[in-house]
């Protein structure tokens, strides 16, 4: 009866609760749609996941698959290397210093992510191998696809900020913040434009130099 | 020698093709090349230029052979075919091993090379036909991430089937490297050559004949005139200019400019090569 009458009480509550939903579009300057942008909330009472679902980044065909990933702080990340030669992935990122030295397979161990930042991820044989993770302190995040777009959903009632980061972005993604209110709506959409830097990273095709992959 | 150099070769080769973390890269190229002294010669009457077509298919694997070390064994051939004078048509093919260290991790970081790579060269002239030894060590930085600079120095022994075309060479040589956009590379570079050169001249020359050993009567350049061929040691200084450009994720587009002077005493004699060829690495 104690127990019937608890489950009520929590019910009563929980429809008061509204749950929030944000929709973003990230461009760049000229209007074109950004991916792999990450997008997160961060609220003031914006409550961590205490057990984040482990991820994966794969290797597949000498590439890291996704080219970015967006985290919680405190989610394993696993590297599963699918092609049929060893990689060695690597990062240098002060958020997360790490090296999975010359393996096949499947690693014994997922990698921590427990600090916030951006990671930058590498591979010392291949080295056009590149890969993004954003570690944030918040569960409300999403990375863009090619159409610029992302849906936060089951955001709680209340104000957040709202960031965008991407791996050519040339300012701080604090310098992109908005804030939004979601005490008095339940569905908001806002737009972030982004001044990204060209693309520098190394290619798998001949180039000039001798010193990379023969 | 040679036989030792080959079995060892082929030991690393097999080796390393046998390893179970083989990791094959294949590649091709083929281009055009215009040279506008082929002829190597010091006066203007006697200068040929002309410009051929080249190919080349080279497989190599390789073996990271501990975080910082790999291995690269490799084999190639190639050949090239001259539009008008035949003589220097050929076809060749050989293996190749390198060893890097790098000094960190990734492509940022600090490399030295050591490269040795041993082929055989058959020539439309037969008497040019030779075996071509290289051996280099290289180093390269990483300046900015949009900027590296490498050198190197190279020794070359050409050892052909008549003594008349063996040389030997030692060449320093530096480059800088620019990512201009995240597809267009730029290399300009330098190098300085100190070692046997072939020159052919219509004779008498005896201003040449003095410092120089003398193939009589080299028809490589036809019959009339008919050139004599001459070997001496010469320095070159030659300043490079090469633009590359990624066309898809396995192939790019390189064309390239150097300008050479060579010079022994008195004699001197320029050239310009211009080269540009796609490239295909998978």
């Amino acid at each position: 009866m104690v127990h019937m009458i608890a489950c009520l009480v929590v019910a009563a509550g929980s429809s008061y609760i509204k749950a929030g939903t944000l929709e973003v579009t990230v461009k760049d300057l000229k209007g074109a749609p950004v991916s792999d942008a990450v997008v997160y909330a961060k609220g003031n009472g914006t409550q961590l996941t205490h057990s984040p679902k482990q991820q994966v980044i794969d290797q597949q065909n000498k590439q890291f698959v996704p080219y970015v990933t967006a985290v919680q702080v405190g989610t394993a990340i696993i590297f599963p290397n699918k092609d049929n030669i060893r990689h060695h992935v690597y990062s240098l990122s002060p958020a997360k210093k790490f090296e999975l030295p010359l393996y096949t397979g499947v690693p014994a161990a997922p990698v921590l992510f427990d600090k916030e930042g951006f990671v930058t991820l590498g591979c010392n044989i291949h080295d056009w191998m590149i890969a993004y993770v954003a570690v944030l302190a918040t569960p409300y995040l999403k990375v863009t696809g090619n159409d610029g777009h992302v849906r936060l959903t089951d955001l709680p009632s209340g104000r957040y900020t709202v960031e965008a980061w991407q791996p050519l972005l040339k300012r701080k993604p604090e310098e992109l913040a908005q804030v939004i209110d979601l005490s008095s709506t339940t569905s908001k959409a806002i737009a972030f434009s982004m001044e990204l830097r060209p693309d520098f990273r190394a290619r798998r095709a001949p180039d000039l130099g001798t010193g990379g992959y023969p | 020698m040679k036989r030792v150099r080959s079995a060892l070769f082929g030991l690393v080769f097999m080796t390393a093709s046998s390893s179970t973390y083989a990791d094959w890269r294949f590649g091709a190229e083929t281009g055009a090349l215009y040279e506008s002294n082929l002829s190597n010669s010091d006066r203007a009457s006697d200068v040929q230029s002309d410009w051929a077509w080249q190919g080349e298919a080279h497989a190599s694997n390789g073996l990271q052979l501990t975080r910082d070390l790999r291995l690269d064994v490799g084999t190639d051939f190639r050949s090239v075919a001259w539009s008008e004078y035949d003589a220097f048509n050929r076809i060749g093919a050989g293996v190749s091993t390198n060893l890097r260290y790098r000094f960190g991790l990734g492509r940022l970081a600090p490399w030295l090379l050591l490269d040795e790579r041993i082929g055989y060269d058959h020539f439309q002239q037969s008497a040019q036909s030779r075996w071509d030894e290289t051996a280099a060590l290289r180093g390269g930085i990483f300046l900015t991430e949009r900027m590296a600079l490498e050198a190197g120095y190279t020794f070359e022994n050409l050892a052909s089937s008549g003594d008349f075309f063996d040389r030997q060479g030692h060449r320093l040589d530096a480059g800088m490297i620019f990512d201009l956009t995240s597809s267009l590379q730029v290399r300009v570079g330098y190098s300085f050559r100190n070692g046997g050169v072939i020159s052919y001249a219509v004779p008498p020359r005896p201003d040449v004949f003095r410092i120089a050993t003398v193939r009589v009567g080299d028809t490589a350049f036809g019959a009339y005139p008919l050139y004599n061929a001459y070997r001496f040691r010469a320095e070159t200084h030659a300043a490079s200019l090469t633009v590359g450009y990624t066309l898809t994720r396995y192939l790019s587009a390189q064309a390239g400019y150097e300008y050479s002077v060579t010079v022994h005493d008195s004699l001197s004699y320029e050239n310009h090569r211009f080269e540009a060829k796609i490239i295909f690495a998978y």
